[in-house]
């Protein structure tokens, strides 16, 4: 059973939802919680390229949808975007280095943030610009940043096909 | 290698294709998305139970260090506020008491007459750009979105998504709520007169006052009423003299010691911001709006809360030019950054009401 790829991905999901709805939530350095989903889709993406990034994005955001009040397909476009711009970086340098991989996930972090603050913005959820949207990004960027490393092997673990998913 | 590429594209098309029709679906309300949801979260339910629990010593250490010197200050102020307003809630109760007996009196609604519900803030929302928090009753409950909460200081934010057992807050700072209110005037107003023979001396202003002892002459008698604001609302103590021999005491209410009210519409500006009211008549039946003059609901057959629940009290009168009004920055009366416990009114109003 659990030598199927996906069916991984979605138990591991579960799981790493659960995280961000109790343990992330309460969490929150400076007033922001950390956003591991986020962190997950990033992870995907950037270990095994476009298309796996954005499916990651695309069923992770669901999974999140079903579970916050914003409207539901919502945060599943915003990932799905993130994941697959994660997954550029496998384009620009096929031999990933430890530091350059820490730096690109802290960048498509900013960016994944960015996506959907744009994604409520254009259905007309009221989003307010101020100075405390830079910290959050700020922080969540931070925070994505030092969780890297075990995430890395999460998402690797999750993803990597076996001899019976070929 | 070329079959699985196509594939994951075509997974990538339906995945993408589902999430724009959920978005279009779930921004009309429909009762689909709703149901996809709750089933989701009835599966999702157990697993977050047990993330919860094992992850509870993890945040309650975070707490701990955190926290810890804030809550020694806080406490300290707490209890401060407590000595002060131990006498004021006294006086309080009773006006609160004497306003409901005077409503129910006159066949008027009241906050006493709506059935409530206590819940406990399980959760603020997970994401950091919206302004909810999760509250553990649901629709078993008979909550239902729409509903207004409240705290002891006052409202606080209305249902916007509904479960078994539990619910979703938006509150009063969310860029998205609006509510109708009311801007009751308390500004300094002094009006005299007689009957006969009693002079009536009556002084109200928003700033507390020393009460005013006058001297009662041979020709006349003085009564002195001085109000105290307590909360946003108005104590009022009425020092009688003695009444001399052959007159009665008569209370004659003007009509101009009514507070009269202006209504607009509250908007949240996030967290950092404070709320605003808009759509204030630009010429005002009261004259100009001061800082500290209380906000409550408005209420009415379209309004999702009941009239004159309390919301805060203006801090800031920005005047525009034109005919737009001027714009009021509210100080809530709740402190929204830790809620633990609050009361949902069980309220809808007629217009949201199912006919039998």
């Amino acid at each position: 059973m659990l030598a199927s790829r996906w069916t991984r991905l979605i138990l591991v999901l579960l799981v790493v939802l659960a995280l961000q709805t109790t343990l992330f939530k309460e969490l929150r350095p400076f007033g922001v919680a950390g956003q591991v989903m986020l962190l997950f889709v990033i992870c995907a993406g950037i270990q095994f390229g476009v298309s796996i990034g954005a499916i990651v994005g695309l069923i992770a955001g669901l999974m999140f949808d079903f579970v916050v009040s914003t409207p539901a397909g919502l945060g599943s476009i915003a990932l799905g975007i993130t994941g697959a711009t994660a997954g550029l970086y496998l384009r620009f340098f096929p031999n990933p280095i430890w530091w350059l991989r820490l730096v690109s996930i802290g960048f498509v972090s900013i960016i994944g943030e960015i996506y959907i603050l744009i994604a409520q913005a254009m259905i007309g959820l009221g989003v307010v610009l101020e100075f405390r949207l830079i910290k959050i990004i700020a922080v969540v960027t931070v925070i994505n940043v030092c969780l890297t490393p075990g995430f890395l092997l999460i998402t690797r673990w999750t993803l990597s096909e076996r001899k019976k998913d070929r | 290698m070329a079959s699985k590429n196509t594939t994951r594209r075509r997974a990538i098309i339906l995945l993408t294709l589902t999430s724009i029709m959920l978005v279009t679906l779930d921004l009309q309300d429909s009762p689909k998305v709703a149901g996809l949801r709750s089933l989701f979260g009835t599966l999702f339910y157990p697993v977050e139970g047990v993330a919860r629990v094992i992850t509870r010593p993890v945040g309650n250490a975070w707490y701990g260090v955190t926290n810890y010197n804030k809550l020694l200050d806080e406490n300290s102020l707490l209890r401060q506020q407590v000595a002060q307003q131990e006498g004021a809630t006294v006086a309080a109760a009773a006006s609160v008491r004497l306003s409901q007996e005077l409503l129910a009196l006159n066949g008027l609604p009241t906050l006493a007459g709506i059935n409530a519900v206590t819940a406990q803030v399980i959760g603020e929302s997970p994401t950091s750009f919206s302004q909810k928090i999760e509250i553990n009753q649901g629709t078993d409950s008979g909550i239902r979105v729409g509903m207004p909460v409240l705290n002891a200081a006052g409202l606080i934010g209305r249902i916007t998504k509904v479960f078994a057992n539990r619910s979703f807050v938006m509150l009063i700072t969310d860029p998205d709520f609006s509510i109708s209110v009311k801007v009751v005037s308390t500004g300094r107003k002094t009006t005299e007169s007689t009957v006969r023979g009693i002079t009536s001396v009556t002084t109200s202003t928003a700033v507390p006052l020393e009460p005013i002892s006058n001297t009662p002459d041979a020709e006349t008698t003085t009564t002195t009423t001085t109000t105290i604001p307590i909360a946003g609302f108005t104590a009022v103590v009425t020092t009688l003299p003695s009444t001399p021999q052959g007159l009665t005491s008569i209370t004659v209410p003007l009509a101009s010691d009514l507070d009269v009210r202006e209504t607009g519409v509250i908007q949240g500006n996030g967290p950092t911001r404070q709320p605003t009211v808009r759509f204030i008549d630009n010429s005002l039946r009261f004259g100009s709006i001061e800082a500290g003059v209380p906000i409550v609901t408005a209420g009415g057959s379209r309004s999702l809360a009941p009239p004159d629940v309390l919301i805060g009290v203006v801090s800031r009168v920005v005047e525009r030019v034109g005919s737009a009004g001027p714009l009021l920055e509210i100080e809530i009366a709740a402190e929204l950054t830790n809620l633990s416990f609050v009361r949902i009114l069980l309220y809808q109003p007629i217009t949201e009401k199912k006919s039998p």
